[in-house]
């Protein structure tokens, strides 16, 4: 067998690989796909409950405005001033300047903020204020 | 790290609307690993939530992303003269020029939204090919509105739910590229298999 015949036959190798692979993602996809929007009939919700879907390229005030939560509300449980600087940055940005040592602590204080706030009951204790900000 | 881009670029267009949206398919159109198609269906998402309008965001995202892919034609347009010194004289590139010139069209307008992945090699192979701009121009216009309404438009549908879209398409257009590797093989394996026949036909 000739090197370019090895060539062809791994390219089409490769290929049948990359079907099947992603052909049973897409097939799992679609299953999780059919559980949701459109195909269930059910109108898009104006406001979201799921705090599950917070994500930490999110910002304060678009999470704040999703969720119907006043963004203040949100920046006083994690102990950060509310400015319009920090308005811009993503969870992901404040945890790396305010609490470098406690990973996606911001996520999880949000989503904990965000719930207590659905419950109607009081936000939870806000974390130790944060002494220094980090550059 | 592709996650972490697309994040940022996902932050960014929360924070500074259309213009950094435009951007993000421009960069997207040259090839920078953006994310592209994730932030056009979470814009799609975000516009039915209220924060955009939709018909300014679907023209400016349009008018990045085909700015972005005459940038990409323009590189294989002036990379021309050295693929043809490099390659010019050689059979296979002189076939497989042929083969595009014929379906150019359908390679340029499916590339923009159904095998995304093949979108730059196929500008600069267009642009490279020697291919009229105006057609190509036609036919990524086309192919990118394709883009831009149907991936905005099931965000869109989708709102919230968004990330399912994406993982759902994600998927569909590897499996598609996977398709396409294999026609390419099969092809690759149809032009040696016809080689040694022609030979013998023309002693």
């Amino acid at each position: 067998m000739t090197k370019q015949r090895l060539l062809t036959a791994g390219l089409i190798l490769i290929g049948i690989l990359v079907i099947v692979f992603f052909g049973i993602n897409t097939i799992h996809a679609l299953k999780r796909l059919r559980g949701h929007g459109p195909f269930n009939g059910k109108p898009p919700v104006a406001n979201q409950t799921d705090v599950e879907l917070v994500r930490d390229w999110m910002t304060i005030p678009y999470i704040a405005d999703t969720y119907d939560v006043p963004p203040e509300a949100l920046f006083f449980s994690l102990g950060i001033p509310f400015e319009k600087q920090n308005g811009r940055k993503s969870l992901k940005q404040l945890n790396d300047e305010y609490f470098p040592d406690q990973p996606d602590i911001v996520l999880l204080q949000v989503k904990d903020a965000i719930k207590a706030f659905q419950t109607q009951a009081p936000p939870p204790p806000s974390l130790p204020p944060a002494p220094t900000k980090i550059p | 790290m592709s996650e972490t881009v697309s994040g940022f670029f996902l932050t960014q267009v929360i924070n500074y609307g259309a213009p950094l949206f435009a951007l993000t398919l421009f960069f997207g159109a040259i090839g920078l690993p953006v994310g592209a198609s994730l932030v056009l269906i979470a814009v799609g998402a975000f516009s039915q939530q209220g924060y955009f309008e939709w018909g300014l965001m679907a023209v400016l995202g349009l008018l990045g992303a085909v700015i972005g892919d005459t940038l990409s034609f323009s590189m294989g347009h002036y990379g021309k003269d050295w693929v043809e010194k490099r390659f010019g004289s050689s059979p296979s590139w002189i076939n497989a020029r042929a083969y595009f010139d014929k379906r150019a069209w359908v390679a340029i307008f499916l590339t923009r939204f159904l095998v995304t992945a093949l979108a730059i090699p196929t500008n600069l192979i267009a642009g490279g090919s020697g291919y009229k701009f105006r057609r190509f121009m036609l036919y990524d216009t086309l192919g990118e509105a394709t883009w831009v309404l149907l991936y905005g438009g099931l965000g869109y549908a989708f709102g919230t739910q968004w990330e399912v879209v994406y993982e759902f398409i994600g998927n569909f257009g590897r499996f598609l590229l996977g398709a396409v590797i294999v026609g390419a093989g099969i092809w690759l394996a149809r032009s040696q298999l016809g080689k040694p026949r022609q030979v013998e036909q023309s002693t």
